[in-house]
């Protein structure tokens, strides 16, 4: 594809407004979701329950990432360049969790 | 798509010059590189909630109170008696999120965050829809659907508002919490406000970017780019929304 004009951007595919319209209903659906799992665990306090909002959360976070920010649509060096640093939070967050973990043992 | 074939096939024709190897103007890059960093303060708020939440113990569950059952006007107090709110151990936020605007009195748990949650995903969908009207060059429709996403942002800064005048009300600060821990109601209007002078700041750049859209600004350069590098920053703030979401009122 040769870009000729001064502004280079990848083009997004003819039917974009069909696919937002179905990301909105997805997101839409999965924050439903969310809210009717919440009734049904709310008596349950249980790391299965944490597991599953995180990762519901996650699902809808690769929805709007990936089509809303257009982000399917680029190069995949640009997705490396902003996905890999996300390491460092996973690394962030098993390091503070240990460490809450022994601070819960002192108390 | 061929971009992407041109990567892998010939490097020396990606980064030889001449033209971005990303495809992708600096503007709009530079914004990934900042929303990454911003991310990075997020997740190390976020991060620091989750390090204070799992020193504590979880709440007793609640047998007391049935969505949709009435509340009185001591309910913190009562809450605070039966041992659901005590310093020892993290509140259940369906007992301390649980008002609605005019339905004052009714135990509704989460309804008003769940409210605040579409109204954000709504304008998340408005902008990206100004997005794609900016590429076809129709300046009505970005005209439109700009103000849609004004209004969206608007509405949860109102909501959120709402929210925080309530929890004052009852009694939670920086430095005090009637609900239990006081790092609780500390973390929560941290990370909250943080979240919210975002959407402040997202709402006055969309404002700016409406403004230049309506003086034909966009029209004249020939590209409706500055649309899209707010747009990104926009849907930021709804992502940032969905783990704040997650994390306060689900967990």
């Amino acid at each position: 594809m040769e870009h000729t004009e001064h502004l280079e951007h990848t083009e997004s595919p003819a039917n974009m407004k069909k696919q937002i319209i179905q990301t909105f209903l997805i997101l839409t659906f999965l924050t439903v979701v969310d809210i009717v799992l919440y009734f049904i665990l709310l008596s349950s306090h249980s790391m299965f329950k944490n597991i599953l909002f995180i990762f519901l959360g996650l699902v809808k976070a690769f929805y709007i990432v990936s089509v809303f920010m257009h982000m399917k649509f680029e190069r995949k060096f640009l997705v490396r360049i902003i996905v890999f640093p996300m390491l460092f939070i996973c690394f962030l967050i098993w390091l503070a969790l240990t460490e809450a973990d022994f601070t819960f043992g002192l108390r | 798509m061929s971009n992407t074939a041109t990567l892998t096939t010939d490097s020396k024709q990606t980064w030889g010059g001449g033209k971005s190897p990303l495809s992708i103007s600096y503007g709009k890059l530079m914004m990934w590189i900042f929303l990454l960093s911003d991310a990075f303060t997020f997740s190390s708020l976020l991060v620091a909630y989750g390090f204070v939440r799992f020193t504590f113990t979880s709440s007793l569950p609640n047998a007391i109170v049935k969505p949709f059952s009435h509340l009185s006007h001591s309910f913190t107090e009562e809450m605070q008696k039966a041992g659901m709110f005590v310093t020892e151990r993290w509140p259940s936020p369906e007992l301390v999120f649980n008002h609605f605007p005019f339905l004052h009195g009714l135990h509704l748990p989460l309804m008003f965050v769940s409210l605040m949650t579409f109204i954000l995903i709504g304008s998340s969908v408005t902008m990206v829809l100004a997005v794609e009207a900016g590429h076809r060059m129709a300046k009505k429709e970005v005209e439109r659907y700009m103000i849609w996403t004004i209004i969206g942002g608007a509405a949860f800064l109102g909501c959120q508002a709402w929210e925080w005048t309530n929890l004052i009300m009852d009694g939670a600060s920086l430095q005090s919490n009637p609900f239990g821990p006081t790092a609780f109601a500390a973390l929560f209007f941290i990370v909250t406000g943080f979240h919210g002078t975002h959407v402040l700041s997202g709402v006055i750049l969309n404002i700016i970017i409406y403004i230049n859209v309506v003086n034909d600004t966009y029209e004249k350069r020939g590209h409706y780019e500055m649309v899209e590098k707010v747009g990104l920053y926009w849907h930021f703030v709804d992502l940032v929304w969905v783990f704040v979401f997650t994390f306060f009122y689900l967990i």
